[in-house]
């Protein structure tokens, strides 16, 4: 079997991410442009209440709930219908208690009878507060994750390339989000979060190789090595990958609408952080070590590999 | 030779235990078991159960300092509330300084239980003079002027002879006479003769009953009342009982007001219970079938340590008495994913070993401790995550945090041992060959040392 060489040819696989990165902005930067904000919040972070309603009548249109709203100030309300469930969802700025008795009270007398599924009423303060601890945990998860890399793989330039790769991730479920306009609201910290364990997650598997190559040779020049290390994490990447999208995908299938959009989110942190760990993360290693190693005006010696590489030497000697 | 019947016997005793915590087949009448069909005895979040939860926030109001300590006897009062109403297990959590979450499990219509909760029920005996107030008059803030329900503003200053404090009983009661409903109510001690007084100095002019700053009714004074009386306002039946009930509950030492507020239907509940758990075993098959077929005999005992992962999850889980969400299930799987990687590393390096030409025994060593680093570190990488959001995140955030933890320190556990143990069990039981497949290698003579 011919041994691609993937680190030889990293300057596609920069292209290829620069392209991905490109495609995200573009598809966050475009939405004001068609007058509408860049992500689609939930009430979750901007505030307000979303009440899901089951009428007796599922031919029931949004726009005979709409015409019974407007009396009560409300006509602005954002109103969908759920197409496979023929269920009503209405979302409106936050309401007051005696509000919503009012709004129920016009939809039951001027549209029909129905059952309440969900309501979602958050105060605008709270969303605000998600808002913070959803930036604040981002923030801190990463700075942690970043310590503990720095630590266990003696060298900042790990971590720096593991973070690089983990702001790719990031970036493209932002634009996903953007593009589909899936609903933004609590899980979706979740998601994030999960980008962030699943992509350090798999940029460690491969930096590990890379960490126990470093101690076996000293013959393969770091591009080389690098590249060797990518291959043979490959098939525990892909495998990895294959049973965490089966878990996932059943439950984007199967899981009905309250979970997708949370499934959606999974299934692309899953795949784009197993894609940066080999299309970014790798060739960036190579390149600030080539680029420390001309500074220097020498071969750098790895830090980590150090011990093995006295050893390899007392062996030599 | 390894004492792999211990080994088994620890496995299978962690497997029994889980299930009993879980399914709990046995239960304890006394110090007699009692068996009875096992079905899982988890805590079911509202999401998946359905039923509402309400956060109320203390209000910070001038003059009114928000202590924990108040919080915390408001909280007391709202459940005196509660349970006055009949509600089967509320929950109530103090969240943060000033907050309570009130949770009410299957509740259909919250309505009535909300407007119970978030009352102030500030009752209040005000001497009016010879000034009788019509119902739904309210003083403003500064309880000098009184809005009159037509909007006419007139100054009139709240002269509070005694308050709701000192009220011992209440009940609504069903007036034979008037065919009205009204709430009788007695007071005791300090209060029943602050109330005797002044009914007895104030003959012939007007008591006001207010309710949150809210007239109930204005009564004129016919005579000196011993402590008991009755308030009238037209109510009907219902407002009656809930006005009884907040008056002997006593009244929130501090306001609140309702800052969050999520319902689930019940109908929704079961729908995403029954999704979750179809999505569950599909998830669990297609994971089970892609790593036997993958990885032979290891592949399946790799399945058999997951179920394992699996019912050490839901026993921790249920031990803990955490509550199962609907972001939590998908902890879950995502954590089974996890569970797989821990096995999928160790195998990869298993295969390495053995195609560079070691032992069976050997390359399980060496794989296992190659393995062992790479799953700590890219596990411990996730817990850090994991914590960020146990520490920051509240309800559904949380709810994903706890299974993810659970999930990758039952992984760990799994993959590291357990796996390993059923290795190394069946290498002994003569199962080499079959083991030695995994690296897709022609059979060889040393591998069946």
């Amino acid at each position: 079997m011919k041994a691609w060489d993937l680190m030889g040819n990293r300057r596609w696989l920069y292209l290829l991410s620069a392209g991905i990165v490109l495609a995200s902005v573009v598809a966050m930067a475009i939405q004001p442009a068609l007058g509408r904000p860049v992500l689609n919040w939930g009430v979750d972070f901007t505030g307000g209440t979303l009440i899901t309603l089951r009428f007796q009548d599922r031919t029931v249109s949004t726009g005979q709930v709409r015409a019974a709203l407007r009396p009560l100030g409300l006509g602005e309300a954002i109103i969908q219908k759920v197409q496979e469930t023929g269920d009503v969802s209405v979302r409106t700025r936050h309401l007051e208690p005696e509000e919503r008795r009012r709004l129920e009270q016009a939809l039951r007398e001027r549209v029909g009878p129905f059952t309440v599924l969900s309501v979602d009423d958050v105060g605008p303060k709270i969303g605000r507060e998600l808002r913070n601890i959803a930036i604040l945990g981002v923030a801190v998860g990463l700075a942690l994750q970043v310590v503990y890399v720095s630590l266990r793989f003696r060298s900042v330039r790990f971590a720096l390339a593991a973070d690089m790769a983990l702001l790719h991730d990031l970036l493209l479920v932002l634009g996903v989000f953007a593009l589909t306009r899936a609903t933004v609201d609590s899980s979706f910290v979740a998601v994030l979060l999960t980008v962030v364990g699943y992509s350090i997650n798999d940029t460690i598997v491969v930096f590990d190789r890379v960490r126990e190559n470093l101690q076996l040779r000293t013959r393969e020049t770091f591009p080389q090595l690098v590249n060797r290390s990518v291959l043979e994490a490959l098939v525990r990447s892909i495998n990895t990958g294959l049973t965490t999208l089966l878990a996932i995908g059943s439950v984007y299938l199967f899981g009905g609408p309250t979970v997708r959009d949370f499934a959606l989110g999974l299934t692309v942190a899953v795949l784009t952080g197993g894609w940066s760990s080999v299309g970014v993360a790798s060739p960036l290693l190579v390149d600030m070590t080539l680029w420390a190693e001309r500074r220097a005006g020498k071969a750098v010696v790895q830090p980590a590999a150090q011990p093995a590489r006295a050893a390899a030497s007392r062996r030599r000697a | 030779m390894r004492s792999h019947t211990l080994r088994v016997l620890v496995l299978l005793a962690l497997a029994v235990a889980s299930f009993q915590v879980v399914f709990q087949p046995v239960r304890l009448d006394g110090w007699r078991p009692v068996g009875q069909p096992p079905q899982p005895r988890l805590r079911l979040g509202l999401d998946l159960q359905g039923g509402t939860r309400i956060v109320l926030e203390a209000e910070r109001r001038p003059g009114v300092e928000v202590t924990a300590d108040k919080v915390d006897a408001a909280m007391r009062v709202i459940e005196n509330r509660i349970d006055a109403l009949g509600v089967a297990e509320p929950l109530l959590q103090r969240q943060g300084p000033d907050r309570i979450i009130v949770e009410f499990p299957g509740l259909q219509d919250p309505q009535r239980a909300k407007e119970l909760i978030g009352r102030t029920a500030l009752l209040e005996f005000v001497d009016t003079d010879h000034q009788s107030l019509p119902r739904g008059a309210e003083w403003l803030p500064d309880n000098r002027r009184v809005r009159l329900p037509d909007g006419q503003v007139v100054p009139l200053p709240k002269k509070v002879v005694v308050t709701g404090a000192d009220l011992r009983d209440a009940r609504a009661e069903f007036d034979q006479q008037s065919l009205q409903w009204l709430v009788r109510f007695r007071f005791v001690g300090e209060g029943a003769k602050k109330f005797e007084d002044h009914t007895g100095r104030s003959i012939g002019e007007y008591l006001t009953i207010v309710l949150d700053n809210r007239v109930l009714s204005s009564p004129v004074i016919r005579a000196r009342i011993p402590g008991e009386g009755v308030i009238e306002g037209s109510f009907t039946a219902d407002e009656a009982r809930d006005l009884a009930i907040l008056l002997r509950g006593g009244a929130l030492p501090v306001p609140v007001r309702p800052v969050e507020e999520r319902t689930v239907g019940p109908t929704l509940g079961r729908d995403s219970i029954d999704r979750s758990l179809r999505a569950g075993w599909i998830a669990a098959v297609a994971v089970v079938l892609f790593v036997t077929a993958y990885y032979r005999l290891p592949g399946f005992l790799a399945s058999v340590s997951l179920s394992l992962y699996a019912l050490l999850v839901l026993g921790l889980f249920a031990a803990l008495g955490a509550t199962l969400t609907l972001p939590g299930i998908a902890g879950l799987i995502l954590s089974l994913g996890i569970a797989v990687d821990g096995n999928v590393i160790i195998f990869e390096k298993l295969k390495e070993e053995l195609r560079a030409g070691k032992t069976l025994r050997a390359a399980i060593a060496a794989g296992w401790r190659r393995g062992l680093v790479t799953i700590l570190d890219s596990n411990v990488t996730t817990l850090v995550g994991a914590a960020v959001l146990l520490w920051l995140g509240t309800g559904p955030i949380r709810g994903f945090a706890v299974t993810l933890t659970l999930g990758v320190l039952a992984s760990m556990f799994t993959a590291i041992v357990a796996t390993r143990w059923l290795v190394e069990l069946c290498a002994d039981l003569g199962l080499a060959h079959n083991l030695a497949r995994v690296a897709h290698l022609p059979r060889r003579p040393e591998v069946a040392a």
